[in-house]
Order: C-alpha cells, then structure tokens, then sequence
C-alpha cells in the first residue's frame, strides 16, 4: 500500500435494466434543459438511440443530436467537431451512449464546451482543466473500458501519430446508467474481448503498486463477478442477468483502476495498439497471462488471493501453489473464449511481426502505466514475454 | 510563509540547483538522452523555469516565452522545494492537485528514477 492514498468517486451509477430510456427526471436535477446526444454511426444505425432521445423529449428536455460522427480510436478533430456543434446548439448537459471511444469523445468535448481552448495544447496531461464541466451522462454500451466512471479520456492526434492522455478530477462523468438491455445484440467476440478488458483492469487494479484498501475491495468483487458471469455473457447472448453482471463488473473494475492505475498488462498492450489494429481488449487477452507471469516474482501473494476468489481449488493452502493455478485457470479460460468467439492467443495473429517485439518492448517500458507496475518494467525481460506471447 | 521569499531568492536556488543537475555526470547524461524540454511554472513566487535537455548543454533560461515545452509543470514553488527534499510524491502531488501537468506525463515519470539521488544532492547543496 502506498504511504498516502486518496479515494473519491463522485460519479453516480444507477443500474437497471430498461434505465436508458427512463433517466430524464436525473437530467431535470441536473439542470439541464438542451442536452446534447453523443454516439457513433453503428449504434445510431441500430435504432438504440430514437427510443433515448424520444423518453428524454417527453419530459420536456430538447436533444441535440444525435452527433455520430466518432470514430473507433476517437481524434481530436472528432472532439473539435462534436464540441462546436455542442456550443452552437447551445447544449448545457451531454449524455454519451457508446463504448470507450465515445464516452472519451463525450469526456474530452466537454471540456472545450465548458473551458473554450485548445484540446491539446491547453488540456493534455494532468489536472490541466480550470473547473467543474457541464453535467455528463454516461451510458456504455459494452462492458469494458469503465470510462463511465473514471477521470480520465484518450484521444488521438491524427497529425502526430499518438496518444493523448486527459487525466483531471473535473473528467468523472456526473451519471453512469448502466442498463444491461443495450448488451443484447452486442457480437459474442465483442463481448468476450471487452470483457477481459475489464478482468485486466481488475488484476492490474489489484496488484498496482497505487493499490489500496479501497480499490481492493472493488477490484477482487468485479473479478468475482467476471468469475461467474464471462462465459455464460459471451455463449448465451439471451442471458441479460450475466451480461448485466458484466457490466457492473466492468464498472467496478473502471473505478479500482481509476484510483489504482494499471500494468505492465496495460503497458504492452498500448505498445501493441500502435502496430495492430487488434481491439484493446484483444490485446489485454493475448497479454494477461504473460503479464500475470512476469509479475509473479513480487506479486505472488496477491495472486494467491486472487485464485482464492477464481475458486481454484479451495483446499489448497500453499500460497506459491495458488497463485500459479491463478494463472493457469486464466489460460483454461482464454482456450475455451478462443474456441467460442475466436479470440486470437498469439500476438503473431494480430499482425504483429516479430521483427517489431524489440520497438515494442522499449514502448511498453515508456508507457505511463508501466509506472505503477509491481515489478520494474525492465525491456529485456518485457522483450522475453512478448517472445513468449508471439 | 513561502519558503522563496523572491522570484531572484528562487532563481538563485532552483536554477542553481538545476545547472547542478544537467551539469552532473551521471543525473545529467541522462536527462540530456532524455532530450525532454521542461518548463516549471512556480507560483509564490512566480518564476518559470526551462531546462532544454534538447540541446547539447542543456541550457536553463528564465521566464523563456520563446522556447517551446514538451512538457510543462504548474505548482507552488514550496512545492518544488518540498519535492527536491524528496518529501513530496509526484503521483499524489497529481492527484491532489499540488501538480499539474501539460503534455506526455510518461515522458516525466520515466525520469524520476534518474534523479532520484538528486534529492540528498538538494539537501547538501542548501546546507
């Protein structure tokens, strides 16, 4: 546990199913009158977002919108857009229905609707943002990213070629609707990959060195729920009560790791993302074990914890014993998602060539997650795991 | 009360402190492969400081509106202070808003194990 640690999560979660069109009265309290709908050009397709922004207008709320025009990695000209078309409707509330991509998109126009400026001159990095931002409202629509209820948003820089990092207080949305109804038609293969991308955020939560007891205790349920709910979620797309335990999973893994940070998991798979067009989530799935392995050295007894929780063998007292079965019973599950959904094992499916593991693996070690890592993220012994997991 | 009591009181000392840093053969060999362009803003009193690792000497300028930053630090300058002493946790001085941060944060993290030895080296060089 770090000598000082902090914990606040000020956004609101309300889960039920059906909620995404029965939540105006939260907007009237909220003070908004115009609320500006943001979501991509799928789901505006797939007719998720008429009943929305029907319930909302019947309760005497204007909508603007819907804006869908975000991409999948969303760009700052994205943002730009989506914000100018915000201040000239004069919105005063935002609700962002989508995956991670659109609620970052929602996150990071917000603060030029609020504050004015420019995205990534005046707002990229830390604790940039002046003060509090119009009132957002999250609604995601997968079960993974946590963005719902963290304090913190990517953007690309198309012009430059990377990342952007938004991480400020003033991000975490004010409401996060969790309503399990909009999982229903979401792909097996996008469930499965979004999925392990919240039991990533759980383990990597947990074993932070940002770690503590107030994260831990979010962290270990979420993987509980992921424990009984993941492959039941991802092989019967009728069964709402498990997709409905993911997505609460996903946010309670979403506010551990706001608070705890992630890995060395992490690490790589945002140093893969610059070379594969493979889904986060993808990555993470590939990379958890490995990365499990490479922390095993300093982080065995937590994963003893951990296999505790994934109910391996609970006569089992040896510690060592435990936290290596922690892992294995993470491997029998990537087999049996690999043979369900077809999610690939091996980075060399996901278009990474091995020539590019060396570049890889120097990214990984300057990765801002690569900071909170248990074990020192050192580029031989990270180039040995992504050798591994090639 | 602050512990700089003039933006010349805190020139002196943490620009000093600074040409101790890059001029240092081991914390200042590395900040120059870092090739990083910082610049702190310290509030009470109020002075920025630039230390261009871009360069091969890695030049330190003083309220330098013509230098553009990688990154760019906001904080107090007893902040700063506390930080050389090695009494203050950049990741929490984050979090709690005693620092704030513009532009690649991993750029900075990677080099707080670089100076880390610089924390008894400000110690030694106020005694």
């Amino acid at each position: 546990m770090p000598d000082f640690w902090q914990f606040s999560s000020p956004t609101k979660v309300m889960f039920g199913k059906g909620l995404s069109i029965d939540f105006a009265v939260e907007l009237e309290a909220l003070g908004i009158t115009s609320a500006l709908l943001i979501s991509d050009a799928n789901l505006g397709k797939s007719g998720l977002l008429k009943p929305v922004a029907d319930s909302i207008r019947e309760n005497g709320i204007k909508v603007i919108g819907p804006f869908t025009d975000v991409p999948a990695n969303s760009s700052l000209s994205a943002v730009k857009a989506c914000a100018d078309f915000a201040v000239k409707n004069n919105a005063d509330g935002i609700i962002a229905l989508g995956g991670g991509s659109v609620l970052d998109t929602a996150k990071a126009a917000n603060i030029l609707i609020s504050h004015g400026g420019d995205l990534a001159k005046d707002y990229s990095g830390a604790q940039t943002i002046p003060g509090p931002l119009k009132p957002l409202i999250a609604i995601p629509t997968t079960a993974g990213t946590g963005s719902e209820v963290t304090q913190a948003a990517v953007i690309l820089d198309t012009e430059r070629g990377t990342k952007l990092s938004f991480y400020d207080q003033y991000l975490h949305p004010s409401i996060a609707i969790l309503d399990p109804l909009l999982l229903k038609d979401i792909p097996p293969s996008l469930m499965a990959a979004t999925g392990w991308d919240a039991f990533t955020h759980a383990i990597e939560a947990y074993t932070s060195l940002q770690s503590n007891p107030f994260s831990d205790e979010l962290a270990l349920p979420a993987v509980r729920l992921i424990k009984e709910a993941f492959i039941p979620a991802v092989t019967e797309p009728k069964n709402l009560d498990a997709k409905g335990q993911m997505l609460l999973a996903a946010t309670l893994a979403g506010i551990a790791f706001d608070q705890a940070m992630v890995g060395v998991v992490h690490a790589m798979a945002h140093a893969c993302g610059g070379l594969s067009r493979a889904h986060h989530g993808t990555l993470n799935f590939i990379l958890l074990p490995h990365g499990m392995e490479y922390n095993m050295p300093v982080a065995l007894e937590k994963y003893a914890t951990l296999a505790k929780v994934l109910h391996v063998n609970p006569k089992l007292k040896k510690k060592k014993k435990l936290a290596h079965l922690s892992v294995k019973v993470i491997r029998k599950w990537q087999k049996k998602l690999h043979k369900v959904c077809n999610l690939p094992l091996k980075l060399r499916d996901v278009g990474i060539a091995r020539d590019n593991l060396g570049l890889i693996a120097k990214k990984a070690c300057e990765d801002g997650t690569s900071f909170y890592n248990p074990r020192e993220v050192e580029e031989t012994e990270i180039l040995k795991t992504l050798e591994r997991a090639w | 009360m602050p512990h700089f009591k003039s933006s010349e009181e805190l020139k002196k000392i943490l620009g000093g402190f600074f040409n101790i840093l890059v001029s240092d053969e081991k914390i200042g060999t590395k900040l120059k492969e870092s090739k990083l362009i910082i610049k702190f803003n310290y509030r009470h009193p109020d002075l920025s400081i630039t230390v261009n690792c871009a360069l091969p000497n890695a030049p330190i300028t003083y309220n330098d509106s013509e230098t553009k930053p990688e990154v760019e630090m906001f904080m107090d300058a007893d902040t700063a202070h506390k930080f050389w002493l090695g009494e203050v946790n950049l990741v929490m001085a984050i979090a709690r808003r005693q620092m704030a941060v513009k532009g690649p944060i991993p750029r900075i993290l990677k080099l707080l194990p670089v100076i880390k030895p610089a924390y008894k080296m400000y110690k030694s060089y106020l005694a």
